[in-house]
């Protein structure tokens, strides 16, 4: 079982943050990410399937990750790897796409108008006490402004706000 | 400082909320409506330093300033403040449960690479066909 929870970001981080320690090696879960086989098995939220992986590891080779929703929508995602460091970093772009991999804005999928074309994402892969802690950081969610949000350390007193409108 | 306009609405409340000021303001109006006054009053703060503060919570569509009264008293207004936290949200969740999922993975693999030793036919083959 994973042990810690998460956070959507610290108020000192300038991006979005999730953070997970998984009981496995390093090498294990790199290769969870990277090898398209290993990806299928596990993409997307609850009740979702991964039918198509297509992987090209290299630094400025894409990817086509498609999932499907469990009413059967396929959705892909696509991007651009920016660096790749084994077993330690990868840096890649992020957009929706079509099933032949353009970018597509999120409306496309009738997700909504306001997210913006792509955003960067950096994973990292950590040995920590013999499991891997893995963080994921997206950058340009949406637009660039919640960035600036986060830095000047919006993130808590949000949730608290956000929190206490819930309640209201 | 004002955000430049934006014609994306979730940048908009962003852009609004990333002062600390402004987010003491909108915190002290859950419990309320309040003057402008009542708002300036924990802050070493001119009246027209906070009006200024106000009127960028405002064009974000986060408060709402009554006509009505004299004193025209602040509200909060939560429907941008929800569209931005149910966005992010979406989109956390969206990780979490994939990490769930991630994580019962990694747990099968480890299962059976325990019960039929490190190396099982279709791991050997895995590790051929991987890009290294």
């Amino acid at each position: 079982m994973a042990e810690t929870g998460n956070a959507p970001t610290s108020s000192t981080q300038r991006e979005l943050v999730i953070e997970r320690i998984f009981d496995a090696p390093r090498e294990l879960v790199w290769r969870a990410w990277t090898d398209p086989e290993r990806v299928m098995r596990w993409w997307g939220p609850k009740g979702f399937t991964a039918p198509a992986c297509q992987v090209d590891l290299r630094v400025g080779g894409t990817y086509l990750w498609c999932m499907r929703s469990p009413e059967g929508q396929h959705l892909w995602s696509t991007g651009v790897y920016r660096e790749i460091v084994e077993p330690e970093r990868i840096v890649c772009t992020n957009s929706f796409a079509d099933a032949d991999g353009n970018p597509v804005p999120a409306s496309y999928y009738g997700i909504t108008e306001d997210l913006p074309l792509e955003t960067l994402s950096t994973l990292t892969f950590e040995d920590h006490e013999g499991k891997t802690k893995l963080t994921l950081r997206t950058e340009g969610l949406p637009d660039g402004e919640m960035r600036k949000g986060a830095d000047a350390g919006w993130n808590e007193a949000f949730d608290k706000l956000a929190e206490s409108l819930a309640k209201a | 400082m004002v955000a430049p306009a934006s014609s994306d609405p979730i940048s908009t409340t962003f852009a609004a909320l990333a002062d600390p000021t402004r987010r003491a303001i909108l915190a002290r109006l859950t419990s309320g409506e309040a003057s402008v006054t009542e708002l300036a009053e924990p802050f070493e703060m001119s009246l027209p330093a906070v009006s200024k503060h106000l009127k960028v919570l405002e064009r974000a569509g986060l408060i709402a300033r009554s006509r009505e009264a004299q004193w025209r008293p602040c509200r909060l207004e939560a429907g941008p403040l929800k569209d931005a936290d149910d966005w992010l949200e979406r989109y956390r969740r969206f990780w979490e449960e994939s990490f769930d999922r991630l994580d019962e993975y990694l747990g099968e693999i480890q299962e059976r690479e325990k019960k039929f030793g490190r190396k099982p036919p279709q791991e050997k083959e895995d590790q051929n066909g991987r890009d290294r």
